[in-house]
């Protein structure tokens, strides 16, 4: 019903890359033949996708121009090469991501007492819901179920296309405590019922609230994000409000040795009454979108969106950078 | 069919769940739906319900949307879902 969902170039509408055999030969080479010949394997794949697709490039330079003009105030001054640049930050992503599955523990560091509010989150035995964002490695953060065994996480996935990539990947590596994935195209009682369940054992539930999932029935408002009007799905936020529970935002991000992690506190929903929940989904979202931009801005190569995001694609923003000849 | 002590039971979940201030627990027909007729209750609701019965006797379901559907039609499929899980 609402007008992305009926977008062609709606993100759910376009297979996601990187087929099941394609992961399967990339963590082969990782694991028979190495490091480096992976790197190199990685670089051809990202020089193809550049190449090949238009669409994630174009909506990449989009982001980018929208991202240096509300920091900076003015365009990139050389989009072609930092989109490319974007596009390899996703390569390098995949990599990290293969590595860490495969048991290779990514250097964390914990920024500003995130260390601290991640323990004490474990600990409380109280679980929660864990907001993500395409920026940066959720995969990394699931990740730290290996340093923790009692941190328990379910993560949320709206496309078959992405829980088939971590199916293969976890069939193809070996982990000692993998997060649950649940697909889910809609919540239904079912799936509230298990999400309550896990937080009741004291579980975290993972969920991105920065795409717009197909079936949602319009539940999803516009909200200005780096100075453009964007729609945000209302999914995650009422999700938060029913579950009654602690409500926490992590990250990782790449920094040149290793991961930084980002943990904070973000609410609380438990004496949230229901007549207090519409107003709280409007705030908490709004809160949630100035958290995104931060992001956005600490690290601007690693949001990880490659699809038309905003709702206005002013073709002025791509078609001046965009070399490639479209006739 | 008179109304057990499970349905009464339920019945007053139901009310408090979902803080239907001016319903009483009379007003719930047990073979009336309770979602968009009867009762009218939305999506949401079903989802709050169906966390306070996660919360309250600890059941989960299968995860198939049309067989909640089944449990969710009214107050004596409710009952017998309740009774089923919580004896296991």
């Amino acid at each position: 019903m609402t007008p992305a969902n009926s977008d062609p170039q709606h993100w759910s509408r376009i297979k996601e890359s990187g087929s099941a055999a394609g992961v399967r030969t990339m963590v082969w080479i990782r694991r028979r033949l190495g490091r480096l010949p992976f790197q190199i394997m990685m670089v051809l794949v990202v020089a193809y996708f550049y190449v090949a697709h238009r669409l994630h490039r174009r909506a990449s330079k989009t982001y980018l121009a929208r991202l240096w003009q509300h920091r900076f105030g003015r365009r990139p001054r050389h989009p072609s090469w930092l989109c490319l640049r974007h596009f390899w930050s996703f390569g390098q992503s995949l990599i990290d991501k293969i590595d860490a599955w495969s048991g290779t523990p990514p250097t964390l560091r914990f920024e500003g007492g995130a260390r601290e509010t991640f323990l004490a989150a474990v600990n409380s035995g109280r679980g929660g819901v864990l907001y993500v964002s395409h920026v940066g490695n959720i995969e990394i953060c699931t990740a730290m179920s290996d340093l923790r065994e009692d941190f328990r996480a379910t993560l949320l996935m709206h496309t078959y296309n992405a829980r088939q990539f971590d199916e293969v990947l976890a069939r193809s590596t070996h982990r000692a405590n993998p997060p649950e994935i649940i697909e889910v195209s809609e919540i239904t009682p079912s799936t509230a019922m298990k999400l309550g369940a896990r937080i009741a054992e004291g579980g975290f539930v993972v969920i991105a609230a920065d795409r717009v999932p197909i079936s949602d029935s319009g539940r999803a408002r516009t909200l200005d994000f780096l100075g453009h009007p964007a729609r945000f799905p209302e999914g995650p936020f009422w999700l938060a409000a029913l579950l009654r529970c602690p409500v926490y935002t992590i990250g990782c991000f790449r920094e040149e040795k290793g991961y930084r992690v980002d943990f904070e506190r973000f609410d609380d929903t438990s004496a949230l009454g229901r007549r207090e929940r519409d107003a709280w989904i409007g705030e908490a979202m709004q809160r949630y979108v100035v958290w995104l931009t931060r992001q956005c801005e600490s690290t601007p190569l690693q949001w990880f969106n490659f699809f038309p995001f905003w709702l206005d694609s002013s073709p002025a923003d791509t078609s001046r950078d965009d070399e490639t000849p479209t006739t | 069919m008179a109304t057990t002590a499970l349905e009464q039971e339920l019945k007053e979940m139901i009310i408090d769940a979902l803080e239907l201030e001016d319903v009483t627990p009379e007003d719930i027909d047990p073979d009336e739906p309770l979602f968009v007729e009867g009762l009218g209750l939305d999506s949401i609701d079903a989802l709050e319900l169906g966390l306070a019965l996660q919360k309250r006797y600890g059941i989960t379901l299968e995860s198939d949307a049309e067989s909640s559907r089944q449990h969710f039609a009214n107050l004596r499929s409710l009952a017998a879902l309740v009774e089923a899980r919580r004896a296991q």
